[in-house]
């Protein structure tokens, strides 16, 4: 509220309001009118705001209104930042006779009025170079056309009835009751608690400089097309987002993000998610839910974290003995600040972890044991090395740069077994010009499940069959995994409108991948692998990918995967699709 | 037709050029009771006879401007588009007409303390290469992007190229001037980075100079989904139970005897 307090906000009435986005220009001509929070009203011809610099100019018989009196001129600019205001009155020489020009008539002037005290302008101050420029727009497009618009100063715009242009930049213009663009600094409320899709479209119907109410219309191969509904609230210190995705579908997720700073150096964030299946908002034939909540305290050169997790399989009476479980589980992990070693180009960082699991049902039976409960602690270490250039030429598109990154984890489990994860990767990168750029890699994970002399009782030794065909090859897992990785990636790019990339990826992995052994992993709602590396994964994939900038506001982004016939597998099930705006 | 009507307004200007008289291009800011104002704040005294070509002269509009030797609008030329710079705007100040004596202004003399966007000449468009360092734990596959204040906090406006191991990078072209509040994600709210103390941080601010390529580092000490180290996604789904085995896809187990609450 106290950021409402301090905002200035605008009302902006004109025959034709325009806001282009790409600029964040509001450009309004024909009997323009503005009101002030603070008690001005001043009418003109034409009005243009800068809402990022945070300034206007309304120009053209020009009558300025305020508690002080009125008076009449050519051009008023508001550099509200800075609490100036530059006016160009035209006086009656009578109003100012001591300075008046010689000859008979009205006559120009140059006031500045400083800190909002119009009693008391200081007359013939030299004004900034461009106090009264107005844009040039060119042939650009408005995103909207309206006659009216509200302006919360650094914070947001909200416009009346008008028409909107759903194309950005290409003309297709369809009445809306009202939009509202928030432009401030405060990220939060660009925060979103939605899944990922492949094509949103927002209409932010209200807000202002705290708050924002949108449907989305969205597209995804999973839920197809379907509206989705967002609120979002934002402080100084504390936000919150809750949404309904998708609000037309029978399954749909209730998401709530909550996050609170009560100091600089202490954090609580929160999500919750309500799952539920409904026609409309009947009553739901399930529902369940689960909270996480991660405490943050930052500390000298390092800080604590923890995680904890409640899920709640029914919120509707159990149909089955598995509804009854309310897992639980929370984790409290200290880790340290990225440090130098020495003057070397290596820098490390150490985490420690502990944690605790809890399900009713069970978490693991081992020998005859089920464990409901689990211990665990974990101790990591990360090292890598950041662009170390190799040679020395001036042109730097001849020279080479090396990363590397070492990561190291054990995690100890009450349940008799421990998982050591051991990844390691090295690339070199090269600029091949403005354009292009090129980077091979190769990199190494090593998983290990150790349970002792009950390995092989976790593990067992077995030859799968698989249609018929035996793969003896696995026979000799027990538990240890390697998956090796060598990638070769040639990217294009210009000027950020248009990119285009090429990965070709060769896997090397232990067990070998055999066709239609593994289950495939669940890949995300837009069709996207989620793991980095995973049992089965086909020896060679090439993926392309195109990103072409349509305008100044939306791009489109197509990829697809080549596997080589892996187990009848040539391509990726479907394009992953995404316009993003 | 054209061609003499061209004739005769060159005849014109040389004519006024011959008398003494001085033109300029600019923009229109008001004319009104005898005076054109161009958007320099500057008013000047319009002869009761000058000649209006192409229109009113209105708000927004360009003109070409002719004055006489003492100073008098003589001539205006309206245009809709914007007219290439012709004349010294500074030079004819001198027939600006002010009621007050010209004073300086103390809030336009230079400052040490003056940030780069207040030096910077707005509008041009420039090239701006960003390039991020990622955490060492950032997934091979992952898919970075930077997020704005330009894009209203749209966690997925600017993708990054992946260029090594550990560094992503992209081009944009933007207006000199435009000033940039930006974070970095992995294409959601909740990965948008945070400091390395684990807490939130301030965007970093970007101020678009004037120079045709400009260059931007960062460097993501981690992600806010990061959990132990590890990425940890908010699934759109209810949690699937604990797996204590690292392998989350392994194969259907033959019927011997192996122990339950492995995964499937």
């Amino acid at each position: 509220m106290l950021f409402l307090l301090l905002s200035v906000l605008l009302h902006v009435n004109g025959d034709n309001v325009q806001f282009f986005y790409d600029r964040f220009l509001l450009e309004a001509d024909g009997n323009v009118r503005v009101t002030t929070s603070d008690g001005m009203t001043m009418t003109g011809d034409s009005f243009s705001m800068d809402l990022k610099l945070n300034r206007f100019v309304l120009a053209g018989h020009v009558h300025v209104q305020d508690r002080a009196g009125a008076q009449d001129g050519a051009a008023l600019a508001d550099f509200l930042d800075f609490n100036r205001i530059y006016f160009v009155p035209i006086l009656r020489q009578a109003q100012d006779d001591k300075t008046a020009a010689r000859d008979d008539g009205p006559s120009p002037d140059r006031w500045t009025f400083i800190d909002g005290d119009f009693a008391h302008p200081a007359k013939g101050r030299e004004m900034p170079g461009d106090t009264f420029f107005f844009p040039d727009t060119g042939g650009a497009k408005p995103f909207i056309m309206t006659d009216s618009a509200t302006v919360g100063s650094r914070s947001f715009v909200r416009f009346g009835g008008n028409h909107l242009d759903v194309a950005n930049g290409l003309g297709a213009y369809v009445p809306t009751p009202s939009y509202y663009v928030n432009f401030s600094d405060d990220q939060h409320l660009g925060d979103n608690s939605l899944a990922g899709a492949s094509f949103d479209a927002t209409d932010q119907l209200a807000g202002n400089a705290n708050s924002i109410s949108a449907v989305h219309f969205r597209y995804d191969p999973t839920n197809k097309t379907y509206l989705s509904f967002e609120q979002h609230f934002s402080g100084k210190k504390a936000y919150a987002v809750f949404s309904v995705n998708p609000l037309t579908r029978q399954r749909k997720f209730w998401d709530l993000l909550t996050s609170d700073r009560p100091s600089e150096h202490f954090q609580i964030r929160t999500f919750t998610q309500l799952s539920t299946f409904q026609h409309g908002l009947s009553e739901p034939t399930d529902s369940g839910q689960y909270t996480t909540v991660q405490l943050t305290q930052a500390l000298p050169r390092s800080f604590l974290q923890l995680n904890t997790q409640f899920t709640n399989y029914s919120l509707l009476t159990p149909v089955s003995d598995i509804q009854h479980r309310h897992p639980f589980q929370a984790q409290l992990t200290a880790q340290t600040f990225n440090n130098r070693i020495g003057k070397l180009p290596l820098y490390e960082s150490v985490i420690y972890g502990f944690g605790y699991q809890h399900d009713s049902y069970g978490l693991q039976t081992i020998g005859g044991n089920t464990y409901t409960s689990i211990w665990q602690h974990n101790l990591g270490i990360q090292m890598y090395v950041p662009a170390v250039k190799i040679g020395n030429n001036p042109n730097d598109a001849k020279n080479l740069y090396l990363n590397a990154t070492f990561q190291k984890n054990r995690t100890w489990n009450s349940a008799p077994h421990y998982i050591d994860t051991t990844q390691t990767s090295l690339s070199l990168s090269k600029t091949l010009d403005r354009h292009f750029l090129a980077f091979a890699s190769y990199s190494v994970q090593n998983t290990g499940d150790y349970y002792g002399a009950l390995q092989s009782i976790v593990y067992p030794s077995y030859v799968p069959v698989v249609d018929g065909v035996a793969d003896p090859g696995y026979a000799a897992f027990n538990g240890v995994a390697t998956f090796r990785t060598l990638s070769v990636d040639v990217n294009y790019s210009n000027n950020g409108n248009f990119a285009a990339s090429l990965l070709a990826r060769k896997h090397t992995d232990f067990p070998k991948p055999f066709p239609g052994l593994f289950p495939t992993p669940v890949l995300n709602i837009l069709g996207q692998q989620q793991l980095a590396n995973y049992l089965g994964e086909p020896p060679y994939d090439v993926t392309a990918e195109v990103r072409a900038r349509i305008n100044s506001r939306m791009s489109i982004d197509l990829a697809r995967s080549y596997f080589f016939n892996y187990g009848g597998q040539r391509w990726s099930p479907a394009f992953v699709i995404q316009v993003t705006q | 037709m054209q061609r003499a009507l061209l004739c005769v307004f060159l005849i014109l200007s040389l004519l006024g050029a011959a008398s003494g008289g001085v033109t300029v291009t600019g923009q229109i800011l008001d004319y009104e009771k005898g005076f054109l104002f161009l958007a320099s704040g500057d008013g000047f005294k319009v002869a009761p006879n000058a000649i209006i070509v192409n229109g009113p002269p209105q708000t927004r509009r360009y003109a070409r401007v002719t004055f006489n030797a003492s100073g008098v609008v003589t001539k205006i030329e309206v245009s809709r588009s914007k007219l290439a710079a012709e004349g010294d705007l500074g030079a004819v100040r001198q027939f600006a007409v002010s009621l007050s004596t010209p004073a300086p202004n103390p809030d336009l003399a230079p400052s040490r303390s003056i940030s780069r966007c207040s030096l910077t000449r707005a509008g041009k468009l420039v090239g701006l290469t960003i390039t991020v360092q990622v955490p060492p734990g950032t997934g091979p596959t992952d898919t970075i992007y930077m997020t704005s204040d330009q894009s209203a906090w749209n966690a997925q406006a600017y993708r990054l190229d992946r260029i090594d191991a550990l560094h992503y990078r992209t081009t944009l072209k933007l207006l000199s001037g435009t000033v940039l509040h930006v974070l970095f994600d992995r294409g959601s709210t909740q990965s948008i980075q945070v400091g390395e103390n684990g807490i939130e941080q301030e965007p970093y601010l970007l101020c678009i100079g004037d120079e045709d390529a400009q260059a931007f580092r960062a460097i993501v000490d981690r992600w806010g989904d990061e959990q132990n180290g590890e990425p940890q996604q908010i699934p759109q789904a209810l949690p699937t139970p604990y797996n204590p085995a690292p392998f989350p896809n392994l194969p259907t187990p033959p019927p011997a005897p192996r122990p339950s609450g492995l995964p499937d």
